[in-house]
């Protein structure tokens, strides 16, 4: 068994976007290390540098104080290093049993798994969590049949099967409940005890204060602090890991719940139902910025997109008292919807074409037959030079830009349609700071023009600088609604964590 | 995601539908042709069915991998004109078996370049065996520009009327196969081939040697390719570059009558075995049928047609269902 | 793998003067002879049209991404080539119906393609394979083996012959270029056009920006069978005669010159100006290979090898390690 790893000075790109410019990090034996950092910081591309499914660019990894090099996943698996992913890495068709023992089936002597052998160890392993499944679980049970949840145990299950030294968690408490939380971190002390070193990457700082000995904290791809967990607080932990630079000055001071009370409402959702959602119900006023919060994967992404029709769903939807109900993407665009989507370079944008195809692709049809490409350029540049965009020029593929102009690019195919509701997913992921100050003051001046605007973002700050109201989505539920004096950073994270009140503030 | 009776059933034992079908086409056949299991009624069809099952075999494991290869007919034609011409009506039976472990070379290489640019060069399977299918159908014309060349007839005489135990060889072929892969698909490589197929990206993480495993499906089609072409020769008693070209299409509606997806990582080689069989079976249904001859053609393509379009219609009922 | 920093049209412009300076210096090629090089560069340019057309609708569904294509061009080809020598029957009036039919027929076959692709999720390659096997037996059953007809003398007038004396330049070549530039300004100045490059490069964000993706899928294979179906019109128009086999020579190569002319084959990026040009060059290297007498097998043996090349060179995917 082996005693330590160091990371040292990793840099990492994907192309051209850089993911790590100088990761660093320290794990021994017998600790629980706490790897922080906001979306988009580099947790992932860290863990997936030490388990050998990514090949760094720089720096290098020493095991027990020699220099290493894992090529594959499988040499890492060989140092005795084991992976919870966080985008889980099991096959759906095949079973529980089969999953937890890929690569290392029991085998018998003519080389065949040893089926027997197979079901009762996995048995054992499910025992380890006994009590905290929802369903019949056991081994030869499809994993593609089994819940969010039970798959996590599956992928923890898996990790630990081979007894590895070094166990790296990565996000992994993010589909689980209380109770198997409690199960894992009982696992993670008895696995201490085993001699066992634990990475945990997670932003859940309840979560955080109560299973790490130490932690390392990454912000845009950098290291910036490190230490023991009992000579830091909350506070001080998440002043590392956001800018250090304000853009509260961007933002609103007050927010002015009360200014909108007389306006008509723009839209609004009773008991809106979809796969997960459970029942969502609210009303936006006109020229509201309403934000929702809560965090991700709570419901979010469904709420904004089954208001965009992207999504079937129950319910009743209501534009200006008139009931709606999209089918499709294209009806809501009709009635004046436009949808930011979470993921741009997935769902946002045609990453190939160039910025004029992705400014114009909702808006073809209004430039007549054939098209007037030159009105078309000018409309495009028009909006491009609105937004600040900085671009070589509109015939430049997309994906030559930064972050932040990409994301200009993906509202400004819509700011081209004037649209009447804005529903953003989490705009200002992966933006800079210079960026981001400009969508703030983007968003207010939309809502100044009597757009309504339903924001969803990761990032408290800007909720609370930016919205009069937030809605806090916490298991497909709105768990309470903040506005005026009860919107407080506290208020946000202890509702997004599901707790009543209080987080230490 | 809870499965109603029938549905998780269906989806543990994809072979089912392939069983529902056999029998189905069994009796539509027996009714036509009531002598259809007389000894040498049943030895007549296996015999002609062989071909098209080793292909499916083949096709099987490569789209049980996640891939696909277009290429087999075309495999298969190759070893036929090889064989053809090399052995010749007046070649001896000793020289033969020189000549098929040629044939399962050519298989075997023909598989491994395939392998090659799909697995190592990462392109697509589909359009890269494509376009090999050209290159080895060229190959074969090369070899062959004209149908005619041949084999001993004793030999085509001894593929006709080999019944050990009195019944078809066919039969000892099927089970053997059957048998090498009840074996395989029990050791650990049977379960990297469901992983990849299943999910690639979770397989490399989970350390299987995906490139590896992908190679061999290619190297295994290519080498049941070559005994495709063995069966074929045997068969015709003759050579024609173009007679593996059909095959290729029908291999692939067995793969999907056998219950196997396309998408792969479901499915196993039972089904498509029994699949090929049922092809058969209704291409000897649409002869005994009375139909005008003019229209034959026409129907044994609608119906692999419809053979392709059964899994999405049913899943299209599914969908609806819920 | 170096980059290539020339446009892929561009650069297969580049390698067909090569090869059409190549052919020159052959032992029946122009030599030094400006007014033969001009007579063998029309010839070439025109039996290219053919392809041309043909390869259109190809160009179209490889655009439209998720492993789009459609090997039922050929057939459609021949079916269409074949019903309007039958319709036409000599008669110049009822040449406008022939071409009416003509088109309907393509995008009917090209509609059902495109269901079975939609709805029933049949991959592209497998669907159209199967109808174009479809499509042969129709041809069967239409045409009994026999065709009767004859083709009107407008349309050799219109196709085969050139517009004036004076110029030279057959007829086929100027309805080439307008059907390129009809082609171009189909995909760079329609919604239609930008439409099909959004679904290509990302379906997800064509759908999330308003583009009915089921739609646009539809009416990409409609057309495409309607274009193949203009193409068998043409043809027929050219050469008088039709025989069962009309259209098939032209399905690997009109895959080929889409690839040779840069189009992506996962789709989103492309123009019909590339595939011109990717035309030009596989007619130049059949031409060649025809003037150095090389036999039907070693065409197929240099097309087969040439695709392969060109997807090892343009399309390797994302390897499994980041």
């Amino acid at each position: 068994m082996a005693e330590s790893l160091s990371v040292r000075n990793i840099v990492k790109h994907y192309g051209g976007v850089v993911a790590l410019s100088d990761g660093n990090l320290d794990v021994q034996a017998r600790e629980v290390v706490a790897l922080i950092g906001a979306n988009g910081s580099g947790k992932s591309t860290m863990s997936k540098v030490i388990n050998g499914v990514a090949v760094l660019d720089g720096g290098q990894l020493l095991l027990d104080g020699n220099p290493v090099h894992f090529p594959s996943p499988q040499t890492a698996k060989n140092a005795g290093i084991a992976t919870v992913f966080q985008e889980l890495s099991l096959i759906p068709q095949m079973t529980v049993a089969e999953n937890i023992w890929l690569t290392r089936e029991p085998l018998n002597a003519l080389g065949q798994v040893d089926r027997k052998t197979v079901n009762a160890r996995t048995e054992e392993l499910l025992a380890l969590f006994k009590g905290t499944f929802k369903t019949d679980l056991h081994s030869d049970v499809p994993v593609a049949a089994l819940p969010p949840d039970e798959k996590q145990i599956i992928e923890i299950l898996k990790a630990i099967s081979f007894d590895p030294w070094l166990v790296i968690l990565d996000e992994a408490t993010a589909s689980l409940d209380s109770r198997q939380v409690q199960r894992l971190f009982d696992l993670v002390t008895q696995w201490k005890e085993q001699g066992k070193a634990i990475i945990f990457v997670s932003h859940r700082m309840e979560e955080i204060f109560r299973i790490a000995d130490k932690y390392s904290v990454l912000r845009n791809g950098r290291t910036v602090g490190a230490g023991n967990i009992k000579d830091i607080n909350e506070k001080q932990l998440v002043k590392l890991m956001i800018e250090k630079e304000s853009v509260l000055g961007f933002l609103r001071g007050e927010a002015r719940s009360d200014e909108n009370v007389e306006k008509e409402i723009a839209l609004e959702a009773e008991n809106l139902t979809t796969e997960y959602l459970q029942g969502v119900s609210f009303k936006a006023h006109k020229g509201e910025l309403l934000g929702i919060g809560g965090l991700r994967g709570q419901g979010q992404r469904q709420l904004l997109h089954s208001l965009f029709g992207d999504l079937p769903y129950s319910g009743t939807v209501k534009l200006f008292g008139q009931e709606v109900h999209f089918k499709n993407p294209r009806e809501a665009m009709r009635k004046g919807f436009a949808l930011v989507p979470g993921d741009r370079a997935k769902e946002g944008l045609l990453y190939i074409r160039s910025i004029l195809d992705n400014l114009l692709l909702p808006s073809w049809r209004r430039y007549g037959l054939p098209l007037k490409v030159d009105k078309a350029k000018k409309n495009a540049a028009q909006t491009g030079s609105s937004l600040n965009l900085k671009m070589a020029g509109l015939e430049e593929p997309v994906s030559s830009l930064s972050g932040g102009n990409a994301q200009k690019v993906v509202i400004g195919k819509w700011l081209m349609r004037e649209p009447q509701v804005l529903l953003l997913d989490d705009p200002t992921k992966g933006v800079d700071v210079g960026t981001k100050a400009e969508f703030y003051a983007l968003l207010n001046r939309l809502s100044e023009e009597g757009k309504t605007i339903l924001f969803y973002s990761s990032a408290d700050e800007e909720l609370i600088g930016l919205c009069d109201r937030v809605l806090v989505l916490h298991d497909a539920r709105i768990r309470i609604e903040l506005a005026g004096k009860t919107l407080t950073r506290g208020n946000l994270i202890a509702a997004s964590l599901g707790a009543s009140n209080g987080g230490p503030e | 995601m809870k499965l109603s009776g029938w549905d998780a059933l269906a989806a543990r034992q994809p072979a089912l539908f392939a069983l529902v079908m056999l029998g189905l086409s069994l009796v539509i056949n027996l009714i036509l042709q009531p002598n259809m299991f007389a000894r040498e009624t049943l030895n007549s069809n296996m015999r002609v069915f062989l071909p098209i099952i080793l292909l499916a075999v083949g096709q099987a494991i490569v789209i049980l991998g996640g891939g696909i290869d277009i290429s087999v007919g075309a495999i298969a034609s190759n070893v036929n004109t090889v064989l053809a011409t090399r052995i010749g009506l007046e070649g001896s039976p000793e020289a033969i078996w020189g000549f098929v472990f040629l044939s399962l070379g050519i298989g075997l290489l023909a598989g491994a370049i395939n392998g090659f640019f799909i697995a190592y060069l990462r392109l697509q399977p589909i359009i890269t065996t494509y376009a090999t299918s050209f290159l080895y159908a060229g190959l074969a014309l090369f070899i062959l520009p004209n149908p005619g060349g041949g084999i001993p007839a004793s030999m085509a005489a001894l593929y006709r009327n080999s019944t050990p135990f009195n019944l078809p060889l066919a039969f000892f072929v099927i089970l053997i196969i059957l048998l090498i892969w009840l074996y395989l698909s029990s050791t650990r490589y049977g379960k990297f081939l469901y992983a990849v197929g299943g999910k690639a990206e979770a397989a490399y993480e989970t350390a299987v040697p995906v490139t590896r495993v992908q190679f061999s499906t290619y190297v295994i089609s290519g080498l049941m390719a070559a005994f495709s072409g063995i069966a074929l020769t045997m068969l015709s008693g003759s050579g024609n570059a173009d007679i593996g070209g059909p095959m290729t299409l029908n291999s692939i509606t067995a793969v999907v009558i056998g219950g196997n997806a396309l998408s792969g990582g479901v499915g196993g080689v039972t089904g498509p075995v029994m699949g090929a069989i049922t092809l058969g079976i209704i291409q000897n249904i649409i002869s005994f049928a009375d139909i005008d001859t003019w229209w034959e053609t026409f129907v044994k393509a609608a119906i692999i047609v419809m053979a392709l379009a059964a899994p999405g219609i049913v899943n299209l009922f599914r969908r609806r269902r819920t | 793998m170096k980059r290539i920093s020339i446009s892929p049209p561009v650069a297969a412009l580049l390698l067909a003067v090569i090869l059409f300076l190549l052919s020159g210096l052959l032992p029946n090629g122009f030599g030094s002879n400006l007014d033969v090089a001009r007579a063998q560069a029309l010839n070439i340019l025109r039996l290219a049209a053919f392809l041309g057309v043909i390869a259109a609708g190809q160009t179209l569904v490889i655009i439209s991404g998720s492993e789009g294509i459609d090997l039922s061009a050929g057939s459609v080809v021949t079916l269409t080539a074949i019903l309007t020598y039958i319709l036409v029957n000599g008669a110049d009036e009822r040449v406008l119906l022939a071409l009416l039919v003509t088109l309907l027929a393509g995008a009917l076959i090209g509609f059902i393609n495109g269901v079975g692709i939609t709805f029933l999720k049949i991959s592209p390659f497998v669907m159209t394979l199967g109808m174009a096997g479809v499509v042969s037996g129709a041809i069967i059953v239409i045409t009994h083996g026999n065709v009767v007809g004859k083709v009107a003398p407008i349309m050799t007038r219109l196709i085969a012959r050139p517009l004036s004396p004076n110029l030279q330049i057959p007829n086929a070549i100027l309805i080439w270029i307008l059907f390129g530039i009809l082609m171009w300004l189909l995909l760079e100045r329609t919604t239609f056009g930008r439409n099909l490059f959004a679904i290509g490069v990302n379906r997800v964000t064509a759908r999330l920006s308003g583009v009915d993706v089921t739609r646009m899928n539809l009416a990409t294979y409609a057309l495409a069978g309607a274009l193949a179906g203009f193409g068998g019109f043409l043809l027929v128009g050219n050469t008088g005669v039709v025989h069962l086999q009309l259209g098939q020579p032209f399905l690997f190569p009109s895959i080929a010159a889409v690839a040779v002319g840069g189009t992506l084959l996962s789709g989103g990026k492309g123009s019909y100006w590339g595939t011109m040009a990717g035309v030009i060059v596989l007619t130049l290297i059949t031409s060649l290979l025809t003037t150095m007498q090389m036999p039907e097998s070693v065409r197929r043996i240099v097309l087969g090898a040439t695709l392969l090349i060109l997807i090892s060179i343009y399309g390797r995917q994302r390897s499994l390690r980041q």
